[in-house]
């Protein structure tokens, strides 16, 4: 059982109808931005798509990224909010952050203006905001907006929920088409129900950041580049987190298998903040034929106090009877060593030869 | 005479540094690659040819910041390699660490325990 397979189960569901997807909650800075595009970038080369897609995707990250550095309330305790979903023929990018009540108005009526402009007018307008915009410091004349209202050639979608008499958060997404073609407004794809559920359900398990999509060495490396960041100033607990996120993840590289014709490894990944301490979930797909044997090495695993464990990884260590490029047979004894916690896993069935499979770990002190 | 075997860091593999000439033998910073086996066979190939004609004295560092369990694996039979040829030559191996970096000093002493050689490990 997993500590919370209800809200862990939510996430996943929430996420796993997109081809690839993550989110990232918290404190934007230079570092974990740097990380969100590399990791973008990985996953676009990946993806076949023309280069002229890829560009565009990539400068409305920036911008938007931008956007939320520049107006991110630091002292504020909610965190901002930033995603990019790849699904069927759209990519989505999404962004929150808390803005005052006060400021609601303004902001709606600059957002109905541009979404008011043809692709001419947008450009003229984009031109004037920019001479404009040389005048006053904070880049107030929206010009983030309109570059990235222009790069999708799409409307800017936007909405707010309020949190208290003060505060609400400011929610805008936008999309891309594959073949660029643009996208009648009236479409109703983008649907702000999961957003706002999927955000409520990362605030509640109060998640740092969460993949899902391919899993290969290069999204690993960008992850642990993110989490690096992220967890600035705390030395030990940083690596053993590294530490675990490498076994996990590279597991799923390893082991996992896919139900679809992908050229890689689904799974989810997500990282949060939990009470007990920082807990560490994945889920992928294995093979039916392949579960009780996982279940009775995690469970096997679970029985061994500390001594026991150091012994049994001793004994692992120098056995070389396990040594071929999928197994070392020390994954599952260092992620008990490193996390002094139980590993919590589930199995859900997909289909008759196939599960998917979730392991969380929590590090504790 | 051996050539020197040089292999500079990665996001995920670590710096290697093979020469015989001038003594300097180091593995360092970050490992964590794909395929484990894979990216540490030159170094056994080299080790391995190495064996067959060494100098007098050698002086092997290991100052990983980080490594994977899948290399774990890899640096046993690296160690090992280097406790076959203290048999012929003098061998000196130093585990360096960060001082505060627990984890990484356990993971020397593990080695130490079993191997037989002189094995030092250094906090820095």
């Amino acid at each position: 059982m997993l500590e919370n397979e209800e809200t862990t189960y939510n996430i996943i569901d929430l996420l796993h109808s997109s081809k690839m997807s993550y989110f990232y909650r918290g404190q934007l800075t230079q570092n974990i931005t740097d990380g969100i595009l590399a990791l973008t970038e990985t996953n676009l080369s990946k993806a076949q798509e023309p280069v002229k897609v890829k560009k565009r995707v990539y400068t409305i990250l920036v911008e938007g990224l931008q956007n939320i550095t520049r107006h991110q309330d630091l002292k504020n305790e909610r965190k901002s909010f930033f995603g990019i979903e790849q699904s069927g023929d759209f990519y989505f990018i999404t962004m929150a952050n808390t803005i005052g009540n006060a400021k609601i108005d303004e902001l709606s009526m600059q957002l109905d203006k541009i979404n008011s402009l043809e692709k001419n007018e947008l450009k003229e307008f984009y031109k004037r905001a920019l001479m404009e915009n040389e005048l006053s410091e904070k880049g107030g004349a929206g010009l983030g907006l309109i570059e990235m209202a222009r790069k999708s050639g799409n409307k800017l979608q936007y909405s707010f929920k309020q949190l208290n008499d003060k505060v609400s958060y400011f929610y805008l997404r936008t999309y891309i088409k594959h073949n660029l073609d643009d996208v009648s407004s009236e479409t109703n794809h983008l649907e702000f129900d999961n957003i706002f559920r999927l955000h409520q359900q990362l605030d509640e398990e109060n998640v740092l950041i969460v993949f899902n999509g391919i899993f290969n060495q290069e999204s690993l490396i960008n992850l642990l580049s993110i989490i690096e960041s992220q967890m600035a100033g705390q030395p030990t607990l940083k690596k053993r987190v590294f530490n675990i996120m490498v076994e996990l993840l590279q597991n799923i590289v390893k082991h996992g298998v896919t139900p679809f014709n992908d050229d890689g490894n689904p799974g989810i990944f997500y990282i949060s903040d939990s009470p007990n301490g920082y807990k560490l979930c994945t889920g992928n797909y294995i093979a039916n034929e392949n579960i009780a044997n996982l279940k009775e090495k995690i469970e096997d695993v679970n029985k061994l106090n500390k001594k026991e464990l150091n012994d049994f990884y001793d004994k692992r260590l120098f056995n070389f009877q396990i040594d071929n490029s999928k197994e070392s047979g020390l994954g599952l004894i260092e992620l008990r060593l490193k996390s002094n916690s139980q590993l919590k896993h589930s199995f859900k069935g997909t289909s008759e030869k196939i599960s998917f499979f979730t392991i969380e770990v929590t590090i504790q002190e | 005479m051996m050539p020197v075997l040089y292999i500079e860091a990665t996001k995920d593999t670590p710096r290697i540094l093979l020469n015989a000439e001038e003594n300097q033998f180091e593995i360092s910073e970050k490992s964590l690659p794909e395929d484990a086996i894979g990216f540490y066979q030159p170094v056994f190939d080299w080790l391995n040819q190495y064996i067959d004609n060494p100098k007098g004295a050698n002086t092997f560092v290991f100052f990983l910041e980080y490594f994977s369990t899948s290399t774990a694996k890899q640096l046993t039979k690296i160690l090992f390699l280097l406790e076959k040829l203290s048999e012929k030559v003098q061998v000196k191996i130093i585990w360096k660490y960060r001082e505060a970096d627990m984890d990484m000093h356990n993971a020397g002493m593990r080695y130490k325990k079993i191997l037989k050689v002189n094995f030092e490990l250094e906090a820095v």
